[in-house]
């Protein structure tokens, strides 16, 4: 069993690691009702950036905190874009996802590898300090789950400031915010910043555990990062005592699971997607189920 | 209380479903990761099988295939070389620089050999250390260039469309660049971010009145082949591929790479690491050089172009 034990390890990594995209994605989508389209350009964005400083030698964990710098900018864009130049939502975050595949190309000079030589956070020093003793597959996971957790609680705590409950009450009731003589496109840039810093995080650790960046790795995250917010909050709509933040990184762990199914069940390759999908309709229904209390014969 | 059993339910069946791809495994396992259903990357992996055939040895006997399609998504990719790590396989083999990162990735702290083909440049995908080595599909530029000017010994510029974020065609065009003025062609390139994009380029490219176009293997380009085709034959400016599936759905000719050539030697290199001849580690990757020339007929015919003799005969028909 050893092999199957190591299997969940690295889904849950996976799930983790992109959980980050997720709550990015649940911030703008969930919170904000707002379709942000900038992760496909963000998301590569912060792999690029962490690319380029791993290859130039910059402490590993530095490189996190300058692709969350720049992944910030990007929502930053975005939110300008929207709220000063009166753009609609969706196209402003298809202006700077569109631009960032240029500048993502611009920054890392073409697709770029990172040297097994090369330290990353799963291996520099002070993790192995801290987890040497472990394999290279559980220091991921280990590695990854503290980014996760770490970042779900700092958001838990901030929805709960005075800042944090203006974003939610945008998403919710925008003329609540006016009344309160709050400025609400303010607080929608806010949203978009914190939710693309995230996104580019995600794209870091991502590019720091595959040592590659790849210009066309953005593509489809998006609407990765929407399924994992609606199959974690659908599935655990009825189940209070579970975070939003924390459904949604097991909806990234599901999903990245429902792959894993479908790759390890041996089945024609290019069906791989279908039974994706059918997989992710399975859950879907049975959180529905739930929720319309139709649970007697399930 | 039923609502949490039935969640935790869902969740342990998904991950109990895993232990379906870890049967028992007497047999070595290879597991192959293609980045996506490609002509030439699947001719890759068909020769790869061949060759491992050639080499003596014998699928179900001496190893068995685990054969996964990334659907170009890197972060399938990503899985499936996980997957394969996990089982821990015998052997990991990456069709396309994507998977074979990602294979690599998988394998890092393990034991376990990465055997790489169709990638272009293995040193800059740092692919060229390790427990690894494979086949390079470098393009032969020259002979193209040269199969050109023989069938068109008038042309003055050669139209060329690819896209800017893959680096097998960013680093072709510099090829072309630098050695078309030696067969006294101007290169005239415009650079596409995405597939359909591609046609806007045809058309642009059939405007600045360009003597032919030249394919190098760039996925988004030869995606839409079959477009691009309709666009040139209208405006009667020939098409030369860059292999023979190209040639196949319409392009004159091609000095190209022979991919299932290729996968026959990537499969004898694995041969010998599956027989314990030699390892992954002090095989240096090789790189293909040898080409063939294929033509089509039909399409030449249309363009009203003819082949020169030396080339014809040395040419292996490839139009229907």
């Amino acid at each position: 069993m050893g092999s199957f034990f190591d299997l969940v390890v690295g889904t849950v990594t996976q799930g983790l690691i992109y959980a980050l995209l997720s709550l990015g994605v649940y911030i703008t989508y969930r919170i904000l009702d707002f379709p942000d389209l900038t992760v496909d350009g963000s998301f590569p964005l912060g792999a690029a950036v962490a690319a380029v400083l791993l290859t130039r030698g910059v402490s590993p964990y530095l490189t996190l905190i300058v692709a969350m710098a720049v992944g910030a900018l990007a929502g930053l864009v975005t939110g300008v874009i929207h709220v000063k130049l009166g753009v609609r939502d969706l196209l402003a975050g298809i202006i700077t996802m569109t631009g960032l595949f240029s500048i993502n190309l611009q920054i890392a000079g073409s697709n770029l590898a990172v040297d097994r030589a090369t330290d990353t956070i799963f291996t520099a020093a002070p993790t192995m300090a801290l987890f040497g003793a472990m394999p290279l597959i559980y220091r991921k996971l280990v590695v990854s789950l503290i980014l996760a957790v770490v970042f779900k609680l700092i958001l838990d705590a901030y929805f709960s400031t005075q800042s944090g409950l203006l974003l939610r009450a945008v998403g919710d009731n925008s003329t609540l915010v006016t009344t309160l003589a709050k400025d609400k496109g303010s607080v929608k840039i806010l949203g978009l910043v914190i939710s693309n810093t995230l996104v580019a995080l995600s794209g870091a650790v991502v590019c720091h555990e595959q040592r590659a960046f790849n210009s066309t790795m953005g593509t489809g995250q998006v609407v990765f990062g929407l399924a994992t917010v609606i199959i974690g909050t659908t599935l655990f709509k009825n189940l209070g005592f579970v975070k939003g933040t924390t459904a949604v990184i097991i909806g990234s762990i599901l999903y990245k699971a429902c792959i894993q199914v479908a790759i390890s069940l041996g089945l024609p390759a290019n069906l791989l997607k279908l039974i994706t999908a059918v997989l992710f309709l399975i859950i879907l229904v049975l959180g529905n189920r739930r929720k319309s209390g139709v649970n007697a014969n399930a | 209380m039923m609502k949490k059993i039935i969640a935790v339910a869902v969740i342990l069946a998904i991950f109990a479903t895993f232990a379906a791809g870890c049967g028992s495994k007497k047999v070595p396992v290879i597991g192959i990761s293609q980045y996506g259903e490609h002509a030439s990357l699947d001719n890759c992996r068909e020769g790869f099988l061949q060759g491992l055939k050639e080499a003596g040895l014998e699928e179900g006997k001496d190893f068995v295939i685990d054969y996964q399609n990334a659907g170009f998504d890197d972060s399938i990719a990503t899985q499936i070389a996980q997957t394969f790590s996990a089982n821990n396989v015998a052997l990991m083999v990456g069709i396309a620089t994507p998977a074979a990162i990602a294979c690599f990735a998988a394998a890092e702290d393990k034991d376990i050999p990465v055997v790489f083909s169709a990638i272009t440049d293995p040193v800059m995908a740092k692919l060229d250390k390790g427990n690894i080595t494979g086949t390079s599909d470098k393009l032969p530029v020259d002979a193209q260039l040269d199969l050109i000017r023989k069938i068109q010994p008038e042309a003055k510029t050669i139209g060329i469309i690819y896209t800017t974020s893959e680096p097998n065609s960013v680093s072709a065009i510099a090829e072309y660049e630098e050695k078309a003025p030696l067969y006294g062609f101007t290169i005239e390139s415009i650079g596409v971010t995405q597939q359909s994009e591609v046609t806007l380029a045809v058309d642009t490219l059939i405007s600045r009145g360009v003597d032919c176009l030249s394919n190098l293997t760039d996925n988004n380009v030869v995606g839409v082949l079959p477009s691009v085709l309709e666009k040139t034959n209208a405006a009667g400016i020939p098409v030369y591929g860059s292999e023979v599936e190209q040639v196949k759905i319409g392009c004159v000719a091609s000095a190209g790479i022979d991919y299932i050539a290729l996968g026959i030697q990537t499969g004898k290199m694995a041969a010998k690491i599956l027989k314990g001849e030699a390892t992954a580690e002090n095989m240096p990757y090789e790189t293909i050089t040898e080409f063939n020339y294929y033509i089509n007929s039909a399409a030449l015919a249309e363009m009203g172009l003819e082949v020169p003799a030396e080339i014809a005969e040395k040419a292996i028909e490839s139009g229907q």
